[in-house]
């Protein structure tokens, strides 16, 4: 994970990272409005008051959206953290993924698949895959045992293969 | 992980997620962009400086233009400059726990950061004026424990 220069442009760092954080936030709202909220007041609160604090920006930068995303459940007075973590941003039709040059279909089953997986197990996917968390990063933000969060990226894998190999079995 | 879900991993991360919407970059910009804002007792110190810093940018202009010199100053200001938005940017929302208040009541305290922007402009010669301001609200909710 790189440092951040002082003179680093915040708009190269959004460019760069954004789309992976709206993808974190995602996990942990309602709607893709709110993660985009999140995300923002995360993105500003980090670049402002938290990139010269040593560790890797990433985790930092994911710690920051996820408290975001709690505190904005907290203060819409919804539903409890947890519910809201299981509706999620994933639930609605709204793109995953940037269209591939090739293969669309199966970008369009994989998001699919992923919008099947029970939500514990697809926000340690997400943060392990695009988040580039580690197992024991992703059980500090999660508030779980790291074997918890390994285990729980093994059986969203295996849900995740077996869910594709369906798929391609009927399509 | 296991080598049976190498395949598959390296897939997944061939995957980009979506960027968001280019209102959320404008967002960011908007506030990123703006004076950083500060919370100590010397912002608000400043702020009958900044007040008294515009006036004297306004009347600068003014000067140039043929006003009757019975014209109060403010009244010049007003007929030149109009306010064209006003805006206020959340940029931090913080809980800040329970708190006991004087009357022993239990509650929580929250404290948002925002900047707010005024912006007037002469219709005529289309220049602008903002004036940007940081504000801290502090808001104090009660709660009960059932």
């Amino acid at each position: 994970m790189e440092d951040i220069p002082d003179d680093a442009s915040w708009k190269d760092w959004f460019e760069r990272h954004g789309p992976k954080l709206l993808l974190c936030a995602r996990q942990w709202t309602r709607s893709l409005a709110d993660a985009e909220d999140v995300v923002q007041e995360a993105f500003v609160r980090f670049w402002r008051r938290q990139r010269q604090l040593g560790g890797a920006p990433l985790a930092l930068l994911i710690t920051s959206v996820r408290r975001a995303a709690v505190d904005l459940a907290r203060r819409n007075a919804r539903r409890g953290a947890r519910e809201e973590r299981a509706e999620g941003g994933m639930e609605n039709t709204e793109p995953i993924f940037e269209t591939p040059l090739e293969g669309d279909d199966r970008r369009q089953a994989i998001e699919s698949a992923l919008r099947q997986l029970p939500a514990e197990q697809r926000e340690v996917l997400v943060l392990k895959i695009w988040g580039e968390l580690t197992f024991e990063q992703i059980a500090a933000q999660l508030d779980i045992p790291p074997n918890t969060a390994a285990s729980r990226y093994r059986y969203a894998l295996a849900a995740l293969r077996e869910i594709l190999t369906a798929a391609d079995c009927h399509g | 992980m296991d080598d049976e879900f190498n395949e598959l991993e390296a897939e997944l991360k061939r995957l980009r997620p979506v960027a968001g919407s280019p209102v959320l970059a404008a967002r960011v910009e908007q506030v990123l962009g703006a004076p950083m804002p500060r919370r100590s007792y010397w912002t608000w110190a400043a702020l009958p400086f900044a007040a008294a810093l515009a006036g004297v940018v306004l009347l600068k202009e003014n000067r140039a233009l043929p006003v009757p010199v019975t014209v109060p100053a403010t009244a010049r200001v007003t007929a030149t400059y109009k306010p064209v938005s006003a805006e206020n940017i959340l940029y931090d929302h913080r809980d800040e726990g329970l708190v006991t208040l004087a009357d022993g009541t239990t509650a929580r305290r929250y404290l948002s950061s925002y900047v707010d922007t005024i912006t007037w402009k002469n219709p005529r010669t289309q220049a602008s004026l903002r004036w940007s301001v940081p504000r801290t609200e502090e808001r104090v909710v009660p709660v009960s424990f059932q």
